[in-house]
């Protein structure tokens, strides 16, 4: 039974449109480059700082500048990342990257979000082993455990190995060591209705699980919570409880409180910097990490 | 725990395993095995609500056993009004106690005088209005005769908690269930098929019809005041297709369920929107229900013996208390009434029970005059569910009347399209197949019952591959509850 399952997953997303098979969603090559930045990993080795995380990481730690400022860097960031997905990455590429820093960035949406999207991009666009299937089974979602099926058969019957993706897609330019510079445009702010940070508490285990895998490592960590936007960053009631919450389990730094961006100028939404504020934060950020000699 | 979740996934082949393979020779260990896993499925939603079964299963052994040790009329009466007390006054408290208060508070502002609401935060306990009416169908038919009491409480409780059906029914009459606890079982493996079988078909009707039909109906009803005529038309049948799917596939699974232990519960669905006019859709929906209140409630007030004016009073009695029996909202009341107002014509004519055979019978297809009398009770059940879907009874009567309105705009029909599109097409293909499944399997259990003899062993297994995967690629992501545990 479990053979035709299988069969059948594999038959109806090869040959059907997709509105016919709502449940399974394989997209190599989707929005955030994780196809390329996971074909790229394995030219990297010991590297000076790790980032992980999710959009806000691939799409604001621009590793050009931190180049020019003499740090080896990948960004290992993927869209919607949530601390399940960032357990995976670290089991297969921690080791082989060697870092003698990560930088953490965590936002409260991540630990408030099922793990769906996420699982989907890495199951479409990386390897699928064991940690795969539990993950699929951790986030009890069909949809996953059917894209699980589906990409362990490609795997298997080597269907990946031919297809190159973009490096421009659209207004997104990826660029080597994992990051992707988006063309620049501006945020009109918007008035966001209040919302309550609630946590899941799957999501806090993955991430204190990461947090134990990295000391286990005796790598350095850096919890960074990036900029948003004034108007996104206000909509949160209960920000001091993550805050606190944050501070428990290593050296954080909230960027929102750090720097003063401009909601216009520096963002290009709600939540995600443009060029002009990555630029800005990724200065900031160097600037301390020079002042606190965390290399 | 839930029928279409993963945990109920793990605990069914475990205690399946446990109550055949380790237990199968001494019978009170089944049935013990099966009243303590039932308290572990309940007990999964709240364990504290364990105690009120506990309690209503001591009450009524207790009574069962006193109103055997006794003949004396008046004692045998207060006995059964103990019971009665008991089990209705728990239900009352947790489902109706707030019901009253409010409209206690309500009806005194209107006429001037200012009290306190009292409302109470209380949490209805799931499936209390179904266990309490099989504990109460027990001391009844004890106090009438009908039964002799047990001395066995483990399987007094294993009857009154049984998992498959302790939730969401069907309401189990003692004189069916409990004797089944005392027989030994033997595993009969064409009947646990059986038992597959059906909870595949209920597991498709509840989580790829009911589940993909109430997003359609959750937006259009919480919505409604954006929508036009032809799109609440929509909202209305993907309720109607919602409620069918979500409760008959639910009685399916237990049913199903009961069937791999040995059980045989009563059938509680007998696809009641092929009926040809209300009378017979009341005997083909929620049966269990329906014949409870017809032994309990309407034969002693009664039932059609008498004057008209009797009947009348009868029939409304059944129609709003079961429709109150549903919720304390007067929506349910007004869908009580509302069905009793259709099924009064027929009554008034003697005509209530000129439907009691098959459909077609002996045919493929319905007559002419068949398929009038299919459309007009379907419409008509169609616009009582909107009584029961909505928030208030002035959300429903908005509802209908734009409904009504609206029902010629051509820029309705493109809205309802694009909805639909949204939310996806196929829904409309899988609807159209599910209609045609249930047409054909119409003289059956349940659809797929026979399948097997009509057809050989690979296309039988082709089409249970099939449902599986259709299962899987069209269930919602998100574990969605039954509509009935909040009955």
């Amino acid at each position: 039974m479990g053979l035709f399952y299988c069969s059948g997953i594999f038959i109806l997303e090869h040959y059907l449109p997709s509105f016919l098979r709502p449940n399974i969603s394989f997209k190599m090559g989707a929005y955030g480059h994780l196809h390329s930045r996971i074909k790229e990993v394995n030219d990297f080795k010991n590297v000076d700082i790790l980032f992980l995380g999710s959009s806000h990481t691939y799409r604001g730690f621009d590793t050009r500048i931190f180049s020019k400022n003499g740090y080896h860097t990948f960004n290992l960031g993927s869209s919607s990342q949530t601390p399940l997905q960032t357990n995976i990455l670290l089991n297969r590429y921690l080791n082989q990257l060697a870092p003698k820093l990560i930088v953490y960035e965590v936002y409260p949406g991540t630990f408030m979000s099922d793990g769906v999207e996420s699982s989907l991009d890495l199951l479409s666009n990386d390897k699928n082993d064991l940690d795969s299937f539990k993950m699929a089974f951790k986030t009890k979602n069909i949809k996953v455990l059917n894209t699980f099926i589906y990409a362990s058969i490609r795997d298997m019957l080597n269907l990946n190995t031919n297809y190159t993706e973009q490096n421009n897609k659209g207004v997104d330019t990826y660029i080597p060591g994992g990051y992707v510079e988006k063309e620049i445009s501006y945020y009109t702010p918007k008035f966001i209705d209040k919302s309550e940070i609630v946590l899941r508490d799957n999501q806090l285990d993955n991430f204190e699980e990461n947090i134990q895998k990295i000391n286990n490592k005796n790598i350095d960590l850096m919890l960074v919570y990036a900029p948003i936007s004034k108007s996104k960053y206000k909509s949160f009631n209960n920000k001091n409880h993550f805050d606190s919450l944050m501070h428990e389990h290593g050296k954080y730094y909230n960027f929102n409180e750090i720097l003063s961006l401009n909601d216009s100028l520096h963002f290009y939404d709600s939540h995600h910097l443009n060029q002009k504020g990555v630029k800005k934060f990724n200065k900031k950020l160097i600037e301390i990490l020079q002042n606190e000699s965390q290399l | 725990m839930i029928f279409n979740s993963l945990d109920f996934g793990i605990f069914l082949p475990i205690v399946f395993i446990l109550y055949w393979f380790v237990f199968q020779k001494h019978l009170k260990a089944q049935n013990a095995l099966i009243a303590l896993a039932s308290y572990l499925f309940y007990g999964w939603w709240d364990w504290r609500f364990l105690s009120l079964i506990i309690f209503s299963s001591v009450i009524d052994y207790v009574i069962g056993l006193r109103l055997q040790k006794t003949d004396l009329k008046h004692q045998r009466k207060l006995l059964l009004w103990t019971s009665v007390f008991v089990n209705l006054g728990f239900l009352g408290f947790f489902k109706y106690f707030n019901f009253f208060i409010d409209n206690f508070v309500e009806a005194f502002s209107f006429f001037g005088y200012q009290i306190p609401n009292t409302s109470l935060n209380i949490i209805l306990p799931v499936g209390i209005s179904f266990y309490t009416f099989q504990t109460l169908s027990y001391t009844i038919d004890v106090y009438r005769k009908q039964l002799k009491p047990t001395k066995d409480f483990i399987a007094f409780t294993a009857f009154v908690s049984f998992f498959p059906q302790l939730v969401a029914g069907p309401i189990e009459r003692a004189t069916n269930l409990l004797p089944q606890f005392y027989k030994k079982r033997e595993f009969d493996y064409a009947n646990a098929v059986l038992g597959m079988r059906q909870i595949l078909w209920g597991l498709f009707k509840k989580v790829v019809i009911a589940d993909n039909c109430a997003r359609l109906a959750n937006e259009i009803f919480n919505n409604s005041a954006d929508y036009g005529g032809t799109t609440l038309i929509l909202g209305a049948l993907m309720f109607t297709f919602q409620i069918y799917g979500d409760f008959s596939g639910y009685s399916d699974i237990a049913i199903g369920t009961s069937r791999l232990f040995g059980f045989k519960l009563m059938k509680n669905f007998a696809f009641p929107y092929f009926s040809r006019d209300i009378a017979e859709f009341w005997r083909r929906w929620h049966i269990s229900l329906s014949t409870w209140f017809r032994d309990y409630l309407y034969i002693p007030l009664g039932g059609s013996r008498g004057g008209t004016v009797m009947k009348v009073r009868n029939t409304f009695i059944i129609f709003v208390v079961s429709g109150f029996w549903h919720g304390a909202n007067w929506t349910f009341i007004v869908w009580g009434a509302l069905n009793a107002i259709y099924f009064l014509p027929l009554l008034l004519r003697n005509k209530n029970r000129v439907h009691t055979g098959e459909i077609a019978e002996n045919r493929l297809f319905p007559s002419f005059i068949e398929l009038k009398g299919m459309l007009v009770t379907f419409s008509l059940t169609v616009l009582a569910w909107v009584f029961f879907r909505a928030e208030n009874i002035s959300h429903a009567v908005q509802y209908l009347y734009d409904l009504f309105l609206g029902i010629g705009s051509y820029k309705n029909i493109f809205i309802t399209y694009n909805l639909l599109k949204d939310f996806n097409l196929t829904l409309l293909l899988i609807l159209i197949l599910f209609v045609c499944v249930e047409w054909f399997g119409r003289k059956q259990e349940f659809a797929l019952e026979k399948m097997n003899r009509i057809s050989g062993r690979p296309f039988r297994w082709l089409a249970y591959f099939s449902i599986i995967l259709i299962i899987g690629i069209f269930m919602p992501t998100e574990e969605t509850p039954f509509i009935y545990f909040q009955f």
